[in-house]
């Protein structure tokens, strides 16, 4: 390094600024970009879900018209193929759940930590595109996992009916996985991310979330088990299931499962994300002008 | 540039900034003070990070309402790390450049031109967590100029730097108004800085501005005259006394050497009064030397004088 400076011909910048409202775009870009460049952060998890993909797509394919059951008097039946999709629905979300171990759940720990905040509030970026920015990114990344993968599958249903009328059928299963990949999406979005906002440091964040979500959910789900159906509830991939299963009418085999109201499941899901944007909210807005002017 | 009116911030009980009335301009100005003396209130009202009482306007633009567009033209150079693990410097600097508003190929091309300014080209692609301070501190300095600031704010950017870097660093900042055409506020503890590379200066003390001016207003401030370091071949009291009788303050240091100021409504010493005056007596003068107040001396100077 030679302490000669260098000037390249420098010119001041006299072109068009992005207007303020934009810089969340940036900030997207950059989640993107950051989570695919290593193999272990995002790749592992789509990796995954690709397998799943390949799996339950083989599974549509080969045994598409087995029967798993009928409903009701008998009028209904449901094929193997109507199984397939919420099954591998629940492992999408596991795909998601390790998403947010190597991403989102240590993204505002790891701004905090890495004094990044100073980067983006010393400049003219608001708090609202800061959370918006990370939130639209991460979404997208969570979204390729329960929305896109689940989708893919719904379409290859789609693909495999035999007549005009099972077409129109099996079309609302579409618009299901839809509903469900969008609460899926949200709920591995915010609620891991508001995680990342509760504590300083990453590693921490990381751990407080995992233990949240392994440990406090199995409770849970233990709870529910034995005592009150609701407490399940709290146990997120449990509380999805039971939209799955209300939104699909299919009862898939399951080591442990608890009756959970679907009310109590929506109402779980809805009071996790609120209070994970709460928490996001908190944190950003309390930190904005930390990193500056730091010498007192 | 800065124009400050009446410019209040209170925390709860604690007044941190106390109605300040200030213009501060100049091509690097040394914002100084002790901690706690509201120094880092004033950089986020100026960023416009916090509400505050009064008005503040940098660079005609008030940093009550328009603190987005402060941002903008402002660069700012944290004293603390703020980088994002795993990226480079020329990803980092793209990426500041971007968050400031500059389109996509020209943020990458200005995030190159800066971190050359700084002297990180050939390290450049590697990640900053791996960077020496020395770097670290270029790649911020990189990050805060990448978007083309009219205006940059220094917070310690020679704080644990080796002599020879600090000495670079320095250089840097010198030269960037004439290179850059920015003006600088150097925030610092390390007044051997601020008289190295500042020419105006700003000193703090408990929420107020005790002193906004330059630097040879601040060293001139008590007495308004220059000193002179004198050395003779003898009799340095034989010439002394010959100064006081014209009307100067006279301190003799050494047979050898004494040291002359201007008393006030008195006539101003210069070297052709001592010159003089040596001949008259006839002492043999050997040098003659502008004695100037030390930044520092004159910061204690001023932080010891009664608050107005």
């Amino acid at each position: 390094m030679s302490g000669t400076i260098h000037d390249l011909g420098y010119q001041r910048y006299t072109g068009a600024r992005r207007p303020t409202s934009a810089r969340w775009r940036v900030i997207v870009r950059h989640q993107l970009t950051t989570a695919w460049r290593t193999w272990w952060r995002f790749k592992s998890a789509f990796g995954l879900a690709v397998i799943i993909s390949f799996i339950a797509g083989g599974l549509l394919y080969l045994a598409s018209d087995k029967l798993i059951r009928s409903l009701g008097s008998g009028s209904i039946a449901v094929t193997f193929a109507d199984g397939v999709i919420p099954m591998a629905m629940t492992w999408y979300h596991r795909a998601a759940f390790l998403a947010t171990l190597t991403i989102t759940a240590s993204v505002v720990a790891g701004d905090l930590q890495s004094g990044a905040f100073t980067l983006y509030f010393a400049r003219s970026v608001r708090p609202r595109d800061y959370v918006l920015g990370k939130l639209g990114g991460l979404a997208i990344l969570t979204a390729i996992l329960t929305f896109a993968g689940p989708l893919l599958l719904a379409g290859l249903r789609l693909g495999l009916c035999e007549s005009t009328e099972e077409l129109v059928a099996t079309l609302p299963v579409l618009g299901k996985v839809a509903i469900l990949g969008a609460i899926a999406t949200i709920v591995y979005t915010v609620v891991p991310l508001g995680f990342s906002a509760l504590v300083t440091d990453r590693r921490y964040a990381l751990a407080v979330w995992a233990a949240y979500y392994l440990v406090l959910g199995s409770m849970a789900l233990l709870a529910g088990l034995v005592a009150n159906h609701g407490l399940a509830a709290l146990d997120l991939p449990s509380a999805l299931e039971r939209i799955t299963l209300a939104l699909f009418d299919v009862q898939f085999v399951r080591g442990k499962h608890a009756d959970i109201p679907l009310a109590t499941a929506i109402a779980s899901l809805s009071i996790h994300v609120v209070v994970a944007l709460g928490i996001l909210g908190w944190r950003v807005r309390s930190v904005r002008t930390g990193g500056v002017g730091g010498s007192g | 540039m800065i124009v400050l009116s009446g410019l209040a911030k209170r925390y709860g009980e604690v007044i941190a900034l106390a109605g300040i009335d200030a213009t501060i301009e100049g091509q690097i100005i040394g914002l100084l003070g002790p901690n706690g003396a509201g120094k880092s209130t004033l950089l986020k009202c100026l960023l416009g990070l916090i509400s505050f009482e009064g008005s503040a306007t940098v660079n005609g633009l008030p940093a009550g309402t328009h603190g987005a567009a402060i941002r903008d033209r402002v660069g700012y150079m944290p004293e603390h790390e703020s980088f994002l693990p795993g990226m480079s410097a020329v990803e980092l600097c793209a990426y500041a450049a971007e968050l400031s508003g500059l389109p996509r190929v020209e943020a990458m091309q200005r995030a190159h031109a800066a971190l050359y300014y700084a002297g990180v080209e050939d390290k450049r692609y590697q990640p900053v967590d791996s960077y020496s301070t020395g770097l670290r501190q270029r790649v911020k300095l990189a990050q805060a100029l990448v978007h083309d600031p009219e205006l940059l704010f220094l917070d310690e950017p020679t704080n644990g730097l080796e002599p020879r870097a600090r000495d670079e660093m320095l250089e840097l900042i010198r030269e960037l108004p004439a290179r850059r055409g920015c003006a600088i506020v150097l925030s610092t503890h390390l007044l051997p800085d601020v008289e190295r590379v500042c020419d105006h200066a700003v000193i703090m003390d408990r929420g107020r501005v005790r002193f906004a001016g330059t630097l040879d207003e601040l060293r001139a401030r008590e007495t308004g005259a220059v000193e002179l370091a004198i050395e003779v071949r003898a009799e340095a009291a034989t010439l002394a006394a010959a100064l006081v009788a014209a009307g100067a303050s006279c301190e003799v240091v050494s047979p050898v050497a004494l040291h002359v100021a201007s008393l006030p409504d008195s006539p101003k010493i210069d070297a052709h009064l001592v010159f003089a005056t040596a001949k008259a007596c006839g002492v043999q003068v050997r040098g003659i030397a502008s004695r100037r107040e030390t930044v520092e001396a004159a910061f204690l100077r001023v932080l010891a004088e009664p608050t107005a």
